[in-house]
């Protein structure tokens, strides 16, 4: 396909119908008026008929109402809860080391069989930005970007230290994030 | 006597309720919730009394009581007087302005002829541009008694503004009048019977001139250098809260009313029905019959006809005020003196010919 070339004329001296800005404020006011109509016609058919669906404008009323952010969206970092109750932590400690502000801490010890756990885990929410290389490095899907935008902030900052219990999270709870690790890892389109 | 001044008391007040009482604060209404559809959002709508919002309408009732209580400022080395002075030397012309402005014909009521404007004069049209220059007034006082360097400079942008689209405005009604032969806004309405002979058949270059000296005249968006948010704060208002910043606020959104008015009375027929003659309509709704009744009528549909065509042309405007940027000063004064000035005397030029000529019919 041959490429389009655009003319643009630049630094040239308006004609004396451009000058007079009509034709100009004529094409923004139909740019304007478009949407003005669009979103009209939406808003009563919101209001009367099919609900948000045809609607143009994308407002969420926020406090009534939020959104569900996409899997790929990283939100607070939370330890999986196997489907057995136990987390699935091993404690190896590679997420610790991970951790570009170094905001995880970790103390192992042994169960009875010989698996290994974390026998405290601490997150720190202050220090924590988001990057999800603890998630990247951890060979058994334990610690994964959940898709909670919201409780984040505190007024202290000493709650805002989250020990285990704070963390862990059901696995299927989390299925969506951890289908979505497994594609970019191991998918057709991996990167 | 009795009755003439019962009339007169009932169109005063019908002017001021429609101004004051119902475009003034649906006007900010408007403004906010055209905005917001236009750009894609959905406007103020929190404001609910027992849950219901209608459409944001409280917000405007909101705002009001929230300013009513507010702090009455006056800052420090301002002059007391005309700072107090200068909101209501902005508001009042543009009430007064509304007075010569026709909202109907003229219809006879058991007995009775009945004339809805509120003072008929020969030189109406003069009398309008007349009170409206007065506004700047309010303006220019208002920047200059506050002490504060950002009021200062957007009232004398104002001033300089106003005092340059005065004149061209004055002038591109000129064609007009040469056409219907008479200054009085009530004799063009009349003229303006046929629908071939609404002003902006033959004068819509006139109309555009105008709207835009209207406009500017106005200070609103494109032209409202002097109160620019990015560069002056508010302007001349800058010092202001309460009621007298609100009154500012009236003041505008009454003369974006009486712009649109005036438009209507002088290129859309005022409160002719296209197509439809007074006469016509009048016999129409049974006029041989109940000549009362039809008068009643056709006076109602004329008022609502005129009303339609204001809030057509408000909508003009607020389209005009969020599409597009504000020009630059010095761009506001180059198109005021050098393109909309010549512009306006060479319309003249071309339907002083055109008359001569008998190209233009004049009705």
């Amino acid at each position: 396909m041959a490429t389009k070339i655009k003319k643009i004329r630049r630094n040239v001296t308006l004609t004396l119908w451009e000058q007079s800005y009509v034709p100009e404020i004529l094409r923004g006011m139909y740019i304007t008026l478009e949407h003005f109509f669009i979103n009209l016609w939406g808003l009563i058919l919101e209001f009367a008929w099919s609900g948000r669906e045809d609607r143009k404008i994308a407002t969420v009323y926020y406090p009534e109402e939020s959104v569900t952010p996409p899997p790929a969206y990283r939100g607070r970092p939370v330890l999986v809860l196997g489907a057995d109750g136990n987390e699935k932590c091993v404690a190896c400690g590679l997420c610790e080391a991970a951790c570009p502000p170094q905001c995880i801490s970790i103390i192992g010890a042994e169960r009875a069989n010989g698996e290994r756990y974390p026998l405290r885990y601490t997150l720190d929410g202050t220090r924590c930005i988001f990057c999800g290389r603890c998630e990247e490095a951890c060979p058994k899907e334990a610690i994964v970007m959940s898709d909670d935008w919201r409780n984040l902030c505190e007024y202290d900052r000493s709650k805002m230290i989250y020990e285990k219990a704070d963390l862990l999270v059901p696995e299927e709870k989390l299925a969506g994030r951890l289908a979505f690790i497994r594609d970019k890892a191991f998918g057709k389109d991996r990167y | 006597m009795t009755l003439a001044l019962v009339e007169t008391a009932a169109k005063i007040a019908f002017v001021f309720g429609l101004n004051i009482g119902v475009f003034a604060p649906l006007l900010g209404w408007v403004e906010r919730k055209q905005s917001a559809v236009m750009q894609d959002r959905i406007g103020a709508d929190r404001a609910d009394v027992f849950g219901f919002t209608i459409i944001g309408l409280f917000h405007t009732m909101s705002d009001t009581i929230k300013l009513i209580f507010k702090e009455d400022f006056i800052p420090r080395g301002a002059d007391r007087i005309m700072h107090t002075a200068a909101p209501a030397l902005a508001l009042i012309p543009a009430l007064v302005a509304f007075t010569v402005i026709p909202f109907g014909g003229h219809y006879t009521l058991w007995g009775h002829n009945v004339n809805l404007v509120v003072a008929d004069l020969d030189v109406g049209a003069l009398f309008v541009f007349a009170i409206s220059s007065l506004a700047a007034y309010g303006v220019v006082l208002a920047g200059w008694s506050s002490n504060n360097n950002w009021s200062f400079l957007g009232g004398l942008r104002a001033a300089a503004q106003m005092f340059s689209y005065e004149v061209a405005m004055g002038l591109t009604i000129i064609g007009l009048v040469m056409f219907y032969q008479s200054l009085s806004l009530v004799t063009i309405v009349e003229k303006q019977n046929e629908f071939w002979h609404w002003g902006i058949i033959w004068h819509w270059p006139a109309f555009i001139l105008y709207f835009t000296c209207a406009i500017a005249e106005n200070k609103r968006i494109p032209f409202d250098v002097p109160e620019a948010e990015s560069e002056l704060v508010a302007g001349y208002f800058t010092e202001y809260s309460g009621m007298k910043f609100i009154m500012f606020w009236m003041a505008e959104f009454v003369e974006v009313v009486t712009i649109s008015a005036l438009c209507v009375v002088l290129f859309f027929g005022g409160h002719h029905l296209p197509f439809v003659t007074d006469a016509e309509l009048i016999s129409g709704l049974g006029g041989a019959l109940y000549p009362n009744f039809a008068n009643l009528a056709a006076m109602g549909i004329g008022i609502l006809t005129f009303i339609v065509k204001v809030i057509i042309l408000i909508f003009i405007q607020m389209t005009i005020r969020w599409t597009l940027p504000r020009f630059r000063y010095d761009q506001v004064m180059a198109l005021g003196w050098k393109l909309v000035l010549p512009a306006s005397l060479i319309w003249i030029f071309i339907v002083g010919v055109g008359i001569l000529s008998g190209i233009m019919p004049r009705p």
